[in-house]
C-alpha cells in the first residue's frame, strides 16, 4: 500500500492568499485536517501499549473506529472533523513526548459519541469524571457507578450504562434550547442561526477540557442565562455575517462548529483565540454587541483558514527576528506576522463591507474608521514580512499576493474626518511600539547630541534595534480616548465631558483638537522636565499631525526613538521642536 | 490555450481511503515521516496560538 500528500492546486493556494476560501478549497483543507488526525491517532495507537486501563480503552475504541470507517463513514468523517479530537490528540501527543500521564482512555469517549450519534451499536470501557462520561461534541451524561471506568453500551438506539438503561440515543443530543431535558443528560450548547438564507450551527463548548486550550479560561458551568445570552448574540452576529460577507460567511457554515467562550480578564477587553490544534473552533470572549462578534468570526476564521493551510504547506519559519505589528502591543515574529496580516485582511474587508450595512451615523463611523486604520497594514505589514527573510518560497508567493490585496484596498475612497482619525491611531499606536521597543545605539546618540551642539547638521541617524520594553510608556489612557472616539462616540463624550479622567492638560487639548495649544503645552512639558517624556513626546508627535505638514511633523514620525534619546543625552532643556527640525 | 495546472507539493499523507486499522501496513513509510515531522514541530513550537485582544 502506498500513499501520496494531499494535493493541493496552485489555484486553491492563490485563492487563499487573497483572503478567499470557497467551500471546494476549505473542503480540501478539511480533508487534510482529518488526514492529519488520523496520521496523528496512529502514532498515538503505536504508544497506547501495555494492560493498563486507558491503553487498552484506547486500543478498543481505535478498533471500533475501523468498524464505523467500514460500515458508516460519515460517522468517521463528524468524529475525525471534530475540534475536541484534534484538541485531544495534540495534548496526547504532547503528554507522550514529554513522557507525562497521556489520557489514552478519553478516546473511547470520542469513538462513543460518534456511534451514538449515528445510531451505531458501541459497546467500550469509558472514564468517569466528576461522576460524569464525556460525550464530545455531544454532551455528558450523570452516572451513579463511583467506579472510575464504566461500561458504556448503544444497541443504536438504547444506551445503558453498566445493567443500568440511561437514555434513547437520539435524545443523547446537543441542547439547542427547544428540547425536552432527559434525565442526568446534559446536552452541549447548540445554537441554531440563519440569515440571508444561510444556516449556521454551532456548538457554545462549555465543558470539553481539550478545548480549555486557549490564553484564558473557558468560560465553564455557563448559568442557562447566559447561555441565552450567548444564543442571541451569536444569531444576530451571524444575520450580520451571512447577509453583508457572503463570501466568507458560505465557507465558515461549514468549517466552524465549535465557539470556546472565554472568560475575560477585564469587562472592557474583548480576547479572541484559534489554535493549529482545534482546526473548526474559535474561541472569544463576551463580545460587547453583534458587529464586534460579526468581525471576531471574520477574524479568527481566517486564521482557521490559515493554520489549515500551514499544516499542509509550510510558509514561514519562527525566525529570530521580531518586528512591528500594527495591531499588536509586543514585537512579534515572521510566523506571527503572518497569521496577524491575514487575519487582518479579512478585517479591512469586513470593515468595508459594513460601511454599506451601517445604518446610524456612529455605526458608520467606525465602519470608515476601522476600514482606514486597517486598509494600509496589509499592504506595509507584508512587505515587513517579505523583508524579515523567514518565508518560505511559498511563503514568499503568499506575502505577495497578501501585499498585492492590500494595495487593492487602497484605491477604495475613504472620508475624509474618518481617514484623520484612522491615521492618528496608526501614528500612536507605531510611536508607542517604537519607543517602548527600539533601542538606539549609545554612541551613536552621543554622537547626534555632539553635532547638536555644535551646531552642525545632523549628520544621519543613530543605530536603531528592536529590544522589548527598553522603555516604559504610559500612554494607554489617552490611547484608549483616541480609539473611543470612532468605537463609541456617546461614551468618549461623557467621558471627557465628566472632566475626571487624569490626563495631562496637553492631553486634554490633543483630544478636544486644540492642535496648536497641545504642541505648546507638550513642548514645555517636555523641555521642562529633567526626565525622559515619551508620553510628551508621541503627544507632540500627534498634535502636530493634526496640523498641515511640515519638517518637524514628518521628523517627529519618523526619527522619535533618536530624537527622545538626544534630547535625553543633551538634558539642557532643549526645545523638542527646534530639535525635530534639526533632525528634519 | 488552458494551462495546466500544477498541484503545490503538500506535507500531509493522504490517508482518507486507508481505515485505521490498516495504517501500521504503511510501516516506515511517508506517514512514518510526516508523523516525525509533525512531532517535531511540535517539541520545537508547541502549540501556536493566534490570540487577539481588543482594547474596546
Amino acid at each position: 500500500m502506498t500513499i501520496t500528500n494531499h494535493p493541493l492546486p496552485e489555484a486553491a493556494f492563490t485563492e487563499l492568499a487573497e483572503g478567499g476560501g470557497s467551500p471546494a478549497t476549505m473542503r480540501r483543507l478539511g480533508g487534510a485536517q482529518r488526514s492529519k488526525h488520523l496520521m496523528l491517532l496512529h502514532a498515538i495507537a503505536e504508544a497506547a501499549v501495555g494492560s493498563e486501563a486507558g491503553p487498552t480503552a484506547f486500543r478498543a475504541g481505535y478498533e471500533h473506529l475501523a468498524r464505523i470507517q467500514d460500515t458508516a463513514p460519515g460517522a468517521a468523517t463528524w468524529l475525525l472533523d471534530l475540534p475536541h479530537l484534534g484538541g485531544w490528540v495534540h495534548d496526547t501527543l504532547i503528554h507522550l513526548d514529554q513522557g507525562t500521564a497521556a489520557d489514552f482512555g478519553h478516546f473511547a469517549c470520542l469513538v462513543s459519541a460518534a456511534a451514538i450519534r449515528a445510531g451505531l451499536p458501541a459497546d467500550l470501557d469509558v472514564p468517569v469524571q466528576d461522576g460524569r462520561v464525556r460525550l464530545p461534541g455531544l454532551g455528558s451524561l450523570q452516572v451513579t457507578s463511583e467506579k472510575a471506568w464504566v461500561r458504556l453500551r448503544s444497541d443504536g438506539e438504547r444506551v445503558t450504562v453498566g445493567d443500568e438503561f440511561v437514555a434513547g440515543a437520539r435524545l443523547m443530543r446537543p441542547d439547542d434550547g427547544t428540547g425536552m431535558g432527559v434525565p442526568g443528560w446534559s446536552g452541549t450548547p447548540a445554537i441554531r442561526a440563519a440569515g440571508g438564507g444561510l444556516a449556521w450551527t454551532v456548538l457554545l463548548e462549555t465543558g470539553d477540557p481539550y478545548l480549555d486550550r486557549y490564553t484564558l479560561p473557558m468560560r465553564a458551568a455557563m448559568p442557562a442565562v447566559e447561555v441565552t445570552d450567548w444564543r442571541e448574540r451569536v444569531r444576530s452576529a451571524w444575520q450580520i455575517v451571512a447577509g453583508g460577507h457572503r463570501s466568507t460567511a458560505e465557507p465558515m457554515a461549514d468549517v466552524i462548529s465549535v465557539i470556546v467562550p472565554l472568560t475575560p480578564r477585564s469587562g472592557t477587553d474583548l480576547v479572541s483565540a484559534t489554535t493549529p490544534a482545534a482546526y473548526g473552533a474559535i474561541a472569544t470572549s463576551w463580545p460587547p454587541d453583534e458587529v464586534t462578534l460579526a468581525e471576531t468570526l471574520v477574524h479568527e476564521f481566517h486564521h482557521v483558514k490559515l493554520c489549515g493551510l500551514l499544516d499542509m504547506v509550510p510558509l514561514a519559519s519562527s525566525g529570530e527576528q521580531h518586528v512591528y505589528a500594527p495591531w499588536r502591543q509586543d514585537p512579534r515574529p515572521a510566523s506571527g506576522l503572518l497569521q496577524g496580516v491575514y487575519a487582518h485582511l479579512g478585517i479591512a474587508r469586513f470593515w468595508q463591507a459594513q460601511q454599506h450595512a451601517e445604518t446610524d451615523a456612529d455605526g458608520l463611523l467606525r465602519a470608515q474608521v476601522l476600514f482606514a486604520r486597517w486598509r494600509p497594514a496589509i499592504g506595509e505589514t507584508a512587505q515587513t514580512l517579505l523583508e524579515t527573510g523567514s518565508l518560505t518560497p511559498a511563503g514568499v508567493r503568499f506575502a505577495e499576493r497578501l501585499r498585492a490585496q492590500g494595495q487593492q484596498l487602497m484605491a477604495t475612497p475613504v472620508p475624509a474626518e474618518a481617514a484623520q482619525l484612522a491615521a492618528e491611531v496608526a501614528l500612536d499606536h507605531r510611536l508607542t511600539w517604537r519607543l517602548r521597543h527600539v533601542a538606539a545605539e549609545p554612541a551613536g546618540v552621543a554622537a547626534l547630541a555632539e553635532a547638536y551642539r555644535r551646531g552642525e547638521p545632523c549628520p544621519g541617524e543613530a543605530p536603531t534595534w528592536v529590544q522589548e520594553d527598553v522603555r516604559k510608556v504610559d500612554s494607554g489612557l489617552r490611547s484608549r480616548l483616541l480609539n473611543l472616539r470612532y468605537l463609541e462616540p456617546a461614551r468618549y463624550q461623557a467621558l471627557c465631558g465628566d472632566g475626571v479622567l487624569p490626563l495631562s492638560e496637553a492631553d486634554r487639548l490633543l483630544l478636544g483638537r486644540s492642535s496648536e495649544a497641545a504642541v505648546q503645552a507638550y513642548r514645555t512639558q517636555i523641555a521642562d522636565s529633567a526626565d525622559p517624556q515619551p508620553d510628551a513626546w508621541i503627544g507632540l508627535a500627534l498634535a502636530l499631525h493634526q496640523l498641515p505638514p511640515s519638517p518637524p511633523r514628518a521628523a517627529l514620525a519618523a526619527w522619535l526613538v533618536q530624537m527622545t534619546e538626544v534630547h535625553a543625552r543633551l538634558a539642557d532643556g532643549t526645545d523638542p521642536l527646534d530639535l525635530a527640525s534639526w533632525f528634519a | 490555450m488552458p494551462s495546466q495546472e500544477k498541484d503545490i507539493e503538500t506535507v500531509i499523507p493522504d490517508l482518507h481511503d486507508i481505515p485505521v486499522d490498516r495504517l501500521a501496513e504503511l510501516g516506515s513509510s511517508a506517514l512514518a515521516h510526516s508523523i516525525a515531522l509533525y512531532r517535531e514541530r511540535l517539541r520545537e513550537n508547541g502549540v501556536p496560538l493566534s490570540s487577539f485582544q481588543a482594547r474596546i
